[in-house]
């Protein structure tokens, strides 16, 4: 079924369809003309950020970013490499935080205008599909326009921080989390780090287990040196203060992770110490 | 696909922070001699020192991509003409949201 929508669907946007060697890839359902519009909406994205997607599952060649599932992105960065042949234009661009390839196939003259228009070293806006291709990610190229009025790149970082926000605390609230929860896993990534994994796969974590994630802050918690050195363990209060959790919410941890013999409990029924640290 | 080489958002505040690294700010041109040198106002008003030849005349802001030698001077490899218009409050405040709580979408 969803081999043949990789023919007959959007054929003008994919033009995967025409290299044999994609052919044999699995067809793209991103593409069937029955998916919500929700999951086509546009995405201004840094390449760092594509980078770091996250693919769903093998068989759908789909990206995660932040929760969000990946189709239409929006770039701007300097254009380089410039490569033309026949029935395609390649090139590589480069918005500062790291560079990815790019496909532009060109079906008609308009299309080929646009292109030659393009200088390496120019700062240009791009709209495209972005593909999983042996390993790598690329983007297929809808449109590309030379940027005139440099207010937006600034502009355009500026919309990849607020998407950013917006999706992880959409992410946030269907996980009926306390909103403080993940807006201190967002922010304070780079200095408290108990999310060693990249943002996108918390938040899958999040949708999925709400309890998890909490019995996760448990643990990390305990394992820090300070609690370790703890003989006496650390209180119940004490994780309701430093997570911020309401206390209903740590029991169900705390007996989640004392089932599965990964705390133990101390002096009393209220302090515990972690399994785990010798 | 490669992030192996990013440009930094830096006004002269955040310079400080990545010398050697490579970097990228916008600056108000002041002062272009074509000796290789070009004097330049940082987004957040402070001057700075540009090293490099640029290959065509410069318009009032541009955009120098290079490496931060000092705590004022950056070593410019790539010069962008801006325009004559441009508005330095907003990149500043970009240089300041990708330095600091959005580090990981940018670095």
């Amino acid at each position: 079924m969803y081999g043949n929508s990789q023919f007959d669907g959007n054929a003008a946007f994919s033009g995967g369809g025409f290299m044999p060697s994609q052919a044999t890839q699995n067809a793209d359902p991103a593409f069937s003309p029955a998916k919500s519009r929700e999951a086509q909406a546009l995405l201004p994205l840094t390449v760092k950020q594509i980078s770091e997607a996250f693919q769903a599952s093998d068989d759908k060649a789909n990206f995660l970013i932040d929760g969000v599932d990946v189709n239409n992105v929006k770039l701007l960065g300097m254009l380089y490499e410039k490569t033309e042949r026949v029935t395609d234009v390649s090139f590589v661009l480069d918005d500062g935080t790291g560079r990815i390839d790019c496909h532009r196939w060109v079906n008609e003259a308009v299309d080929t205008k646009e292109m030659e228009l393009l200088l390496n070293g120019m700062y240009v806006k791009v709209h495209g599909h972005l593909k999983g291709f042996q390993g790598k990610k690329q983007l297929m190229v809808y449109s590309v326009r030379p940027v005139t009025d440099y207010d937006e790149v600034a502009n355009h970082f500026a919309d990849c921080i607020y998407v950013h926000c917006y999706n992880t605390r959409l992410r946030s609230q269907d996980a009926h989390q306390v909103p403080g929860h993940m807006q201190n896993s967002t922010f304070n990534t780079p200095s408290k780090g108990y999310q060693s994994t990249p943002s996108n796969n918390v938040s899958v974590q999040y949708n999925t287990d709400e309890v998890k994630g909490i019995e996760r802050k448990i643990l990390d918690f305990l394992q820090q040196p300070s609690c370790i050195a703890k003989e006496k363990g650390v209180h119940r209060d004490e994780f309701v203060q430093y997570l911020n959790v309401p206390e209903n919410k740590i029991l169900e941890a705390i007996e989640s992770l004392e089932s599965e013999g990964l705390i133990y409990s101390t002096i009393d029924e209220f302090h515990f110490k972690s399994t785990a640290n010798g | 696909m490669d992030t192996s080489n990013p440009a930094v958002f830096v006004n002269s505040e955040l310079l400080r922070l990545h010398v050697g690294r490579r970097v990228r700010a916008v600056i108000q041109v002041l002062k272009s001699d074509g000796g290789g040198s070009v004097i330049g106002k940082s987004t957040d008003d402070q001057q700075l020192v540009i090293k490099g030849y640029p290959s065509a005349p410069l318009s009032t802001f541009v955009e120098v991509i290079g490496i931060a030698e000092g705590n004022q001077s950056i070593r410019a490899e790539i010069f962008t003409n801006f325009g004559d218009v441009f508005d330095m409050s907003c990149y500043n405040a970009v240089c300041q949201l990708a330095n600091r709580d959005y580090k990981h979408l940018f670095l």
